[in-house]
Protein backbone atom coordinates (compact mmCIF):
# COMPACT_ATOMS: atom_id res chain seq x y z
CA UNK A 1 0.00 0.00 0.00
CA UNK A 2 2.87 2.46 0.84
CA UNK A 3 4.05 1.58 -2.44
CA UNK A 4 0.86 2.46 -4.08
CA UNK A 5 0.71 5.50 -2.07
CA UNK A 6 4.41 6.48 -3.04
CA UNK A 7 3.71 5.78 -6.88
CA UNK A 8 0.59 8.37 -6.81
CA UNK A 9 2.31 10.96 -5.26
CA UNK A 10 4.73 10.69 -7.70
CA UNK A 11 2.37 10.29 -10.47
CA UNK A 12 0.74 13.94 -8.93
CA UNK A 13 3.72 15.78 -9.19
CA UNK A 14 4.12 18.39 -11.46
CA UNK A 15 7.77 18.04 -11.71
CA UNK A 16 8.78 14.54 -11.11
CA UNK A 17 13.16 14.43 -11.27
CA UNK A 18 13.89 11.00 -9.73
CA UNK A 19 16.94 10.81 -7.19
CA UNK A 20 18.17 7.52 -6.51
CA UNK A 21 21.41 8.54 -5.45
CA UNK A 22 21.36 7.04 -1.81
CA UNK A 23 23.73 4.95 -1.36
CA UNK A 24 25.17 4.59 -4.56
CA UNK A 25 28.93 4.38 -5.11
CA UNK A 26 28.75 4.88 -8.86
CA UNK A 27 32.09 6.58 -10.60
CA UNK A 28 31.80 10.05 -11.97
CA UNK A 29 32.49 10.06 -16.02
CA UNK A 30 31.77 13.83 -16.14
CA UNK A 31 29.26 13.85 -18.17
CA UNK A 32 26.97 16.79 -18.31
CA UNK A 33 24.00 15.06 -17.20
CA UNK A 34 25.17 12.16 -15.30
CA UNK A 35 23.24 11.34 -11.89
CA UNK A 36 24.82 8.17 -9.86
CA UNK A 37 21.62 5.89 -9.60
CA UNK A 38 21.26 2.52 -7.28
CA UNK A 39 18.55 0.73 -7.75
CA UNK A 40 16.64 -2.35 -7.79
CA UNK A 41 15.04 -3.57 -11.08
CA UNK A 42 14.12 -6.86 -13.32
CA UNK A 43 16.09 -7.16 -15.82
CA UNK A 44 13.29 -7.50 -19.00
CA UNK A 45 13.92 -8.11 -22.85
CA UNK A 46 13.55 -4.63 -24.04
CA UNK A 47 11.50 -5.42 -27.54
CA UNK A 48 9.64 -8.06 -25.49
CA UNK A 49 8.56 -5.14 -22.91
CA UNK A 50 7.55 -3.11 -25.41
CA UNK A 51 5.98 -4.79 -28.72
CA UNK A 52 4.93 -8.30 -26.74
CA UNK A 53 7.63 -10.39 -28.79
CA UNK A 54 9.13 -12.27 -26.48
CA UNK A 55 11.62 -15.10 -27.06
CA UNK A 56 13.51 -17.56 -24.43
CA UNK A 57 16.45 -16.27 -22.30
CA UNK A 58 15.83 -12.53 -23.62
CA UNK A 59 17.04 -13.02 -27.07
CA UNK A 60 20.22 -14.66 -25.56
CA UNK A 61 22.19 -12.11 -25.81
CA UNK A 62 20.69 -10.86 -29.24
CA UNK A 63 18.98 -8.15 -27.86
CA UNK A 64 18.94 -4.95 -25.21
CA UNK A 65 18.06 -5.52 -22.23
CA UNK A 66 16.11 -3.17 -20.09
CA UNK A 67 15.61 -2.26 -16.16
CA UNK A 68 12.20 -2.24 -14.95
CA UNK A 69 12.64 -0.33 -11.74
CA UNK A 70 10.50 -1.67 -8.66
CA UNK A 71 10.24 1.96 -6.86
CA UNK A 72 8.09 3.33 -10.40
CA UNK A 73 7.49 0.35 -12.80
CA UNK A 74 9.99 2.77 -15.31
CA UNK A 75 11.69 0.97 -17.91
CA UNK A 76 15.03 2.57 -17.84
CA UNK A 77 17.65 1.52 -21.09
CA UNK A 78 20.97 0.62 -20.14
CA UNK A 79 22.99 1.87 -22.98
CA UNK A 80 26.50 1.40 -21.80
CA UNK A 81 28.63 -0.98 -19.60
CA UNK A 82 30.93 -0.16 -17.08
CA UNK A 83 34.33 -0.31 -19.65
CA UNK A 84 35.66 2.59 -21.62
CA UNK A 85 35.30 2.47 -25.01
CA UNK A 86 32.29 1.56 -27.12
CA UNK A 87 30.42 -1.43 -25.29
CA UNK A 88 26.73 -1.33 -24.36
CA UNK A 89 25.30 -3.40 -21.32
CA UNK A 90 23.92 -6.71 -22.53
CA UNK A 91 26.39 -8.68 -22.17
CA UNK A 92 26.44 -8.14 -19.05
CA UNK A 93 22.94 -8.05 -17.85
CA UNK A 94 22.06 -11.51 -19.98
CA UNK A 95 22.69 -13.44 -16.74
CA UNK A 96 20.36 -11.54 -14.91
CA UNK A 97 17.42 -12.04 -17.84
CA UNK A 98 14.58 -12.11 -15.69
CA UNK A 99 16.03 -11.60 -12.40
CA UNK A 100 15.68 -9.27 -9.83
CA UNK A 101 18.81 -6.61 -9.16
CA UNK A 102 19.96 -4.12 -7.65
CA UNK A 103 22.37 -1.60 -10.08
CA UNK A 104 24.64 1.21 -9.43
CA UNK A 105 25.42 3.76 -12.12
CA UNK A 106 24.78 6.84 -13.83
CA UNK A 107 21.54 8.07 -15.01
CA UNK A 108 21.29 10.52 -17.86
CA UNK A 109 18.90 12.84 -17.84
CA UNK A 110 19.44 15.39 -20.01
CA UNK A 111 16.39 17.89 -20.47
CA UNK A 112 18.95 19.89 -22.84
CA UNK A 113 18.31 16.44 -25.73
CA UNK A 114 15.21 15.65 -26.86
CA UNK A 115 14.81 11.87 -25.82
CA UNK A 116 17.62 12.21 -23.17
CA UNK A 117 15.62 10.64 -20.39
CA UNK A 118 16.22 6.82 -18.00
CA UNK A 119 18.96 6.07 -20.29
CA UNK A 120 21.66 4.59 -17.83
CA UNK A 121 25.27 3.42 -17.49
CA UNK A 122 25.71 0.42 -15.51
CA UNK A 123 28.88 -0.31 -13.55
CA UNK A 124 27.77 -2.90 -11.02
CA UNK A 125 24.67 -5.01 -11.02
CA UNK A 126 24.00 -8.38 -8.60
CA UNK A 127 21.36 -9.78 -7.66
CA UNK A 128 18.79 -9.26 -4.79
CA UNK A 129 19.71 -10.48 -2.03
CA UNK A 130 23.40 -11.84 -2.78
CA UNK A 131 26.35 -9.41 -1.12
CA UNK A 132 28.31 -9.87 -4.52
CA UNK A 133 28.49 -7.37 -6.81
CA UNK A 134 29.66 -8.36 -10.11
CA UNK A 135 31.57 -5.53 -11.98
CA UNK A 136 29.64 -4.90 -15.81
CA UNK A 137 33.04 -5.19 -17.62
CA UNK A 138 32.66 -8.27 -19.33
CA UNK A 139 31.46 -7.39 -22.88
CA UNK A 140 35.51 -6.90 -24.27
CA UNK A 141 36.64 -11.15 -22.97
CA UNK A 142 33.45 -12.14 -25.09
CA UNK A 143 34.07 -10.02 -27.48
CA UNK A 144 37.98 -12.12 -27.73
CA UNK A 145 36.19 -15.17 -27.13
CA UNK A 146 34.22 -14.94 -29.98
CA UNK A 147 36.85 -13.14 -32.32
CA UNK A 148 39.93 -15.23 -31.00
CA UNK A 149 41.16 -14.60 -35.15
CA UNK A 150 41.52 -10.97 -34.44
CA UNK A 151 43.91 -11.45 -31.48
CA UNK A 152 46.46 -8.20 -31.26
CA UNK A 153 47.68 -5.21 -29.84
CA UNK A 154 45.12 -1.90 -29.01
CA UNK A 155 41.64 -1.91 -28.63
CA UNK A 156 39.69 -4.03 -29.66
CA UNK A 157 37.47 -1.40 -32.10
CA UNK A 158 41.28 -1.25 -33.60
CA UNK A 159 40.71 -5.28 -34.74
CA UNK A 160 37.32 -5.93 -35.04
CA UNK A 161 36.80 -8.09 -37.95
CA UNK A 162 33.12 -6.36 -38.98
CA UNK A 163 34.49 -2.61 -38.59
CA UNK A 164 37.66 -3.54 -40.26
CA UNK A 165 35.23 -4.25 -43.46
CA UNK A 166 33.16 -1.59 -43.52
CA UNK A 167 36.37 0.61 -43.13
CA UNK A 168 38.03 -0.80 -45.73
CA UNK A 169 35.20 -0.75 -47.98
CA UNK A 170 33.80 3.01 -47.44
CA UNK A 171 36.26 4.62 -45.36
CA UNK A 172 36.60 6.08 -42.07
CA UNK A 173 33.84 8.58 -42.99
CA UNK A 174 32.18 6.47 -44.83
CA UNK A 175 31.93 8.46 -48.31
CA UNK A 176 34.06 6.01 -50.27
CA UNK A 177 38.02 5.28 -50.30
CA UNK A 178 38.72 8.17 -53.05
CA UNK A 179 36.74 10.54 -50.92
CA UNK A 180 38.57 9.33 -47.32
CA UNK A 181 41.68 9.08 -49.02
CA UNK A 182 41.40 12.89 -49.85
CA UNK A 183 39.70 13.81 -46.56
CA UNK A 184 42.51 11.85 -44.22
CA UNK A 185 44.89 13.87 -46.32
CA UNK A 186 43.52 17.34 -45.33
CA UNK A 187 43.26 15.97 -41.83
CA UNK A 188 47.01 15.64 -41.13
CA UNK A 189 48.38 17.96 -43.71
CA UNK B 1 6.04 -26.73 -25.66
CA UNK B 2 3.86 -26.74 -27.82
CA UNK B 3 1.08 -23.85 -28.46
CA UNK B 4 -2.07 -24.67 -29.47
CA UNK B 5 -4.68 -22.07 -30.29
CA UNK B 6 -6.47 -22.65 -27.10
CA UNK B 7 -3.69 -22.81 -25.07
CA UNK B 8 -2.36 -19.80 -26.53
CA UNK B 9 -5.75 -17.82 -26.06
CA UNK B 10 -5.64 -19.17 -22.34
CA UNK B 11 -2.16 -17.53 -21.86
CA UNK B 12 -3.16 -14.46 -23.72
CA UNK B 13 -5.98 -14.36 -21.43
CA UNK B 14 -4.03 -14.98 -18.06
CA UNK B 15 -1.57 -11.95 -19.36
CA UNK B 16 1.14 -15.02 -19.32
CA UNK B 17 2.49 -14.80 -22.97
CA UNK B 18 3.44 -10.61 -22.79
CA UNK B 19 4.17 -8.29 -20.19
CA UNK B 20 1.03 -6.25 -19.46
CA UNK B 21 2.85 -3.50 -20.21
CA UNK B 22 3.55 -4.36 -24.03
CA UNK B 23 1.17 -1.82 -26.15
CA UNK B 24 -0.33 -1.74 -29.54
CA UNK B 25 2.01 0.38 -31.78
CA UNK B 26 1.55 3.20 -34.46
CA UNK B 27 1.84 3.02 -37.95
CA UNK B 28 4.40 6.05 -38.99
CA UNK B 29 6.67 6.23 -41.98
CA UNK B 30 9.96 8.56 -40.63
CA UNK B 31 13.16 9.29 -42.18
CA UNK B 32 16.19 10.12 -40.11
CA UNK B 33 19.89 9.37 -39.46
CA UNK B 34 20.89 6.00 -37.57
CA UNK B 35 23.01 6.93 -35.13
CA UNK B 36 24.68 5.52 -31.93
CA UNK B 37 22.68 6.85 -29.27
CA UNK B 38 25.34 6.49 -26.06
CA UNK B 39 27.19 9.15 -27.61
CA UNK B 40 24.35 11.37 -28.27
CA UNK B 41 22.69 11.20 -24.63
CA UNK B 42 25.32 11.36 -23.06
CA UNK B 43 27.69 14.07 -24.68
CA UNK B 44 30.58 12.41 -23.82
CA UNK B 45 32.08 12.98 -27.35
CA UNK B 46 30.46 16.86 -27.58
CA UNK B 47 27.20 18.28 -28.67
CA UNK B 48 24.52 16.03 -30.68
CA UNK B 49 25.63 18.15 -33.76
CA UNK B 50 29.00 16.52 -33.75
CA UNK B 51 28.06 12.98 -33.26
CA UNK B 52 26.29 11.99 -35.89
CA UNK B 53 27.10 11.84 -39.75
CA UNK B 54 29.84 12.00 -41.69
CA UNK B 55 32.69 13.42 -38.47
CA UNK B 56 31.29 10.48 -36.14
CA UNK B 57 30.73 7.76 -39.10
CA UNK B 58 33.86 5.30 -37.60
CA UNK B 59 32.59 5.86 -34.20
CA UNK B 60 28.96 4.67 -34.71
CA UNK B 61 30.70 1.73 -36.16
CA UNK B 62 32.33 1.09 -33.20
CA UNK B 63 29.04 1.79 -31.17
CA UNK B 64 27.32 -0.62 -33.28
CA UNK B 65 29.46 -3.36 -33.22
CA UNK B 66 29.91 -3.07 -29.34
CA UNK B 67 26.52 -3.14 -28.85
CA UNK B 68 25.41 0.52 -27.51
CA UNK B 69 21.98 0.38 -29.12
CA UNK B 70 21.09 2.74 -32.37
CA UNK B 71 18.49 4.87 -32.70
CA UNK B 72 17.24 6.33 -36.10
CA UNK B 73 17.23 10.69 -35.56
CA UNK B 74 14.42 11.72 -37.03
CA UNK B 75 13.63 15.06 -38.89
CA UNK B 76 11.70 15.94 -36.05
CA UNK B 77 14.84 15.82 -33.63
CA UNK B 78 13.02 13.06 -31.91
CA UNK B 79 15.26 9.69 -31.25
CA UNK B 80 13.64 5.90 -32.14
CA UNK B 81 15.01 3.07 -30.62
CA UNK B 82 15.52 0.88 -32.90
CA UNK B 83 13.81 -2.52 -31.42
CA UNK B 84 14.09 -4.41 -35.48
CA UNK B 85 15.01 -3.54 -39.18
CA UNK B 86 12.85 -5.65 -41.34
CA UNK B 87 12.04 -8.58 -39.23
CA UNK B 88 15.85 -8.59 -37.66
CA UNK B 89 15.71 -8.52 -34.01
CA UNK B 90 19.38 -8.25 -33.46
CA UNK B 91 19.50 -5.27 -31.92
CA UNK B 92 22.25 -5.53 -29.75
CA UNK B 93 25.43 -5.16 -32.21
CA UNK B 94 23.55 -7.16 -35.03
CA UNK B 95 24.43 -6.98 -38.76
CA UNK B 96 21.78 -5.11 -40.19
CA UNK B 97 22.55 -1.38 -37.65
CA UNK B 98 26.06 -2.06 -38.46
CA UNK B 99 25.11 -1.97 -42.13
CA UNK B 100 23.28 1.03 -41.87
CA UNK B 101 25.55 2.97 -39.27
CA UNK B 102 25.00 6.61 -40.68
CA UNK B 103 22.65 6.32 -43.00
CA UNK B 104 19.81 8.00 -43.73
CA UNK B 105 16.60 6.11 -44.25
CA UNK B 106 12.77 6.14 -44.54
CA UNK B 107 11.55 3.57 -42.57
CA UNK B 108 7.93 2.24 -42.02
CA UNK B 109 6.95 0.53 -39.09
CA UNK B 110 5.10 0.82 -35.99
CA UNK B 111 5.96 3.40 -33.19
CA UNK B 112 5.85 2.74 -29.73
CA UNK B 113 6.16 5.11 -26.10
CA UNK B 114 7.22 3.90 -23.19
CA UNK B 115 8.57 6.13 -20.16
CA UNK B 116 9.80 8.95 -22.14
CA UNK B 117 11.49 6.76 -25.11
CA UNK B 118 9.85 6.42 -28.66
CA UNK B 119 10.56 2.98 -29.64
CA UNK B 120 10.55 1.96 -33.47
CA UNK B 121 10.17 -1.50 -35.19
CA UNK B 122 11.22 -0.81 -38.74
CA UNK B 123 9.16 -3.12 -40.77
CA UNK B 124 10.41 -2.02 -44.13
CA UNK B 125 13.44 0.32 -44.83
CA UNK B 126 11.64 2.36 -47.99
CA UNK B 127 14.82 4.03 -48.84
CA UNK B 128 18.20 3.86 -48.09
CA UNK B 129 19.26 7.46 -49.15
CA UNK B 130 23.19 6.50 -47.16
CA UNK B 131 25.33 9.14 -45.36
CA UNK B 132 24.24 12.36 -46.20
CA UNK B 133 24.88 14.46 -43.34
CA UNK B 134 28.54 16.09 -44.09
CA UNK B 135 29.48 17.39 -40.90
CA UNK B 136 33.20 16.24 -41.54
CA UNK B 137 32.92 19.63 -43.00
CA UNK B 138 32.54 21.54 -39.74
CA UNK B 139 33.46 18.70 -37.36
CA UNK B 140 36.53 17.05 -39.05
CA UNK B 141 36.54 13.46 -37.00
CA UNK B 142 34.78 12.26 -33.63
CA UNK B 143 36.30 11.62 -31.82
CA UNK B 144 39.76 12.63 -33.15
CA UNK B 145 41.57 9.90 -32.57
CA UNK B 146 38.81 7.36 -34.70
CA UNK B 147 41.17 8.00 -37.77
CA UNK B 148 45.13 7.40 -36.04
CA UNK B 149 48.06 9.44 -38.35
CA UNK B 150 49.01 7.56 -41.28
CA UNK B 151 52.53 5.93 -41.35
CA UNK B 152 55.22 8.15 -43.33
Amino acid sequence: MTRIIALALIAASPVYAADFSEGSSAKSWNLYAEAPALFEAKVVDITCEVTGDCPDNCGDGDRQLGLLRAADDVLVFPNKNAQSGFQGATVDLLPFCGKQVDVDGLLIEDEDIQGATNIYLVQKVREVGSEDWVKANTWSKAWAAKYPEAKGKGPWFRRDPRVNAHLAETGHFGLGLEKDAELIKELFE
Amino acid sequence: MKLTPIFAASMLALGLAAPASASEGERIQITGEIIDTWCYFSGVMGGPDAVVGSAHHTCALWCSAGGIPVGLLGEDGEVYMVLKIEGDDQNASGDTNLNLASHEITADGMLYKRDGLNYLVVEKVVTDHGITNLNHEDYGVVPGFAIPEPKK
